[in-house]
């Protein structure tokens, strides 16, 4: 019983912050990285199929805070800086780590504020 | 037999239905756009009144190749024209998405241009323009990517093409411009103006693109 309602609980948030990260990402995101993830064509990086959706302490840190960085993403090359998304609070950015790892990375669950909390207080500078 | 006549004639009366069609399509001129002036002028001792249409005045400009641009590149030409900058975070990207739907439609086509300004010159140089270009997949001449003094991009995208575009502290990136595209005719009259945030704005003026060069094909 006890494992049933907890279990279901977690799912349910899963599908919350999956259907609120959806959004942001809509809103904040897909104007460059596309609605599918794929990028566009040499001047945005793919998401889907890119190795940071492993770490996701790395995809904090990015939304967060942008990039400006040489990078190699599925064997292409970019260097145009992404810019920072300040405005984004705590609860934002795990909702689009939640999204974007669960869409096009192998994650089933959501991730915790907690966790991207700690990730945004040990971001590399640029 | 029988059945292979009737299906013919319908084949055929359908095709001329649809020619019929073509040919009212190509009488179905676009509007010309913005404000016109009239004066009155003597013809044969007769007194006629003569619209003056919003026309684009010369102008000079750099694009991405370090080449000098002015009107002269698009005699006998029309053009779809935007204004943008490289480091833009909102609506460019999204233009420029459908803005290469636009160029491959007609790439290659030697009667259409596409004249992209950019909105931050001193940042988007010529260098920084090609990158871009490339980085989109273009080479070549049929689209250009221009760049020049500050003033006359904002006097020419306010004052001809109807567009505004500010320098805006408080909007993100910096600048506040519209997310127009606009057709100019040969005659350099702006005929349409298209919202190249949207997949309609974008048709629509793929289709117009057809109208306004099938005006110079009689
Ligand atoms: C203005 C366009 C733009 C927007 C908006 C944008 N990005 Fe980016 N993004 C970039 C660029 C350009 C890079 C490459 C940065 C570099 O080379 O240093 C990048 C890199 C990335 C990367 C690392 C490379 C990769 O593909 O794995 C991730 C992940 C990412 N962005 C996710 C996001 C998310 C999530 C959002 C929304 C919160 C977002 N981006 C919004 C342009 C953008």
């Amino acid at each position: 019983m006890l494992a049933v309602c907890c279990q279901s609980a977690e799912e349910l948030k899963s599908e919350q912050y999956f259907v609120e990260g959806y959004q942001l990402y809509t809103t904040n995101c897909s104007n460059c990285h596309q609605v599918d993830g794929k990028g566009m064509l040499n001047l945005y990086p793919p998401i889907s199929g890119s190795q940071t959706l492993s770490d996701k302490a790395l995809l904090a840190c990015i939304i967060k805070n942008g990039m400006r960085d040489t990078i190699l993403v599925n064997g292409r090359k970019f260097s145009r800086p992404m810019p920072p998304n300040a405005k984004l609070s705590d609860i934002e950015v795990a909702e689009i780590v939640t999204y974007v790892t669960v869409k096009w990375g192998k994650d089933s669950i959501y991730t915790k504020i907690e966790a991207v909390r700690s990730s945004l207080a040990n971001c590399k500078k640029y | 037999m029988k059945l292979n006549t009737l299906l013919f004639n319908i084949l055929y009366l359908t095709l001329l239905a649809l020619g019929i069609l073509n040919c009212n399509n190509s009488d179905n001129k676009l509007p010309i756009l913005g404000e016109r002036d009239w004066t009155k002028k003597t013809v044969d001792g007769k007194e006629v009144v003569d619209t003056i249409y919003n026309t684009i005045p010369s102008f000079s400009f750099v694009d991405q190749n370090g080449d000098t641009i002015s009107e002269a590149f698009v005699k006998d030409k029309i053009y779809v024209t935007d204004f943008f900058f490289t480091t833009c975070p909102t609506i460019c990207p999204v233009m420029k998405r459908q803005m290469i739907k636009v160029y491959h439609a007609y790439e290659g086509n030697p009667e259409l241009k596409i004249l992209s300004h950019s909105i931050d010159p001193e940042h988007d140089t010529p260098k920084v323009l090609k990158q871009y270009a490339t980085d989109l997949g273009i080479q070549g001449n049929q689209w250009l990517f221009l760049t020049g003094q500050k003033e006359k991009i904002y006097e020419i995208g306010q004052k001809s093409y109807m567009v505004t575009a500010k320098k805006e502290q408080s909007a993100e990136g910096g600048y506040i411009h519209s997310g127009a595209f606009i057709l100019v005719d040969k005659e350099r009259h702006v005929r349409g103006m298209y919202d190249g945030t949207t997949e309609e704005g974008t048709q629509k003026l793929i289709a117009d693109i057809q109208t306004l060069l099938s005006e110079y094909k009689k």
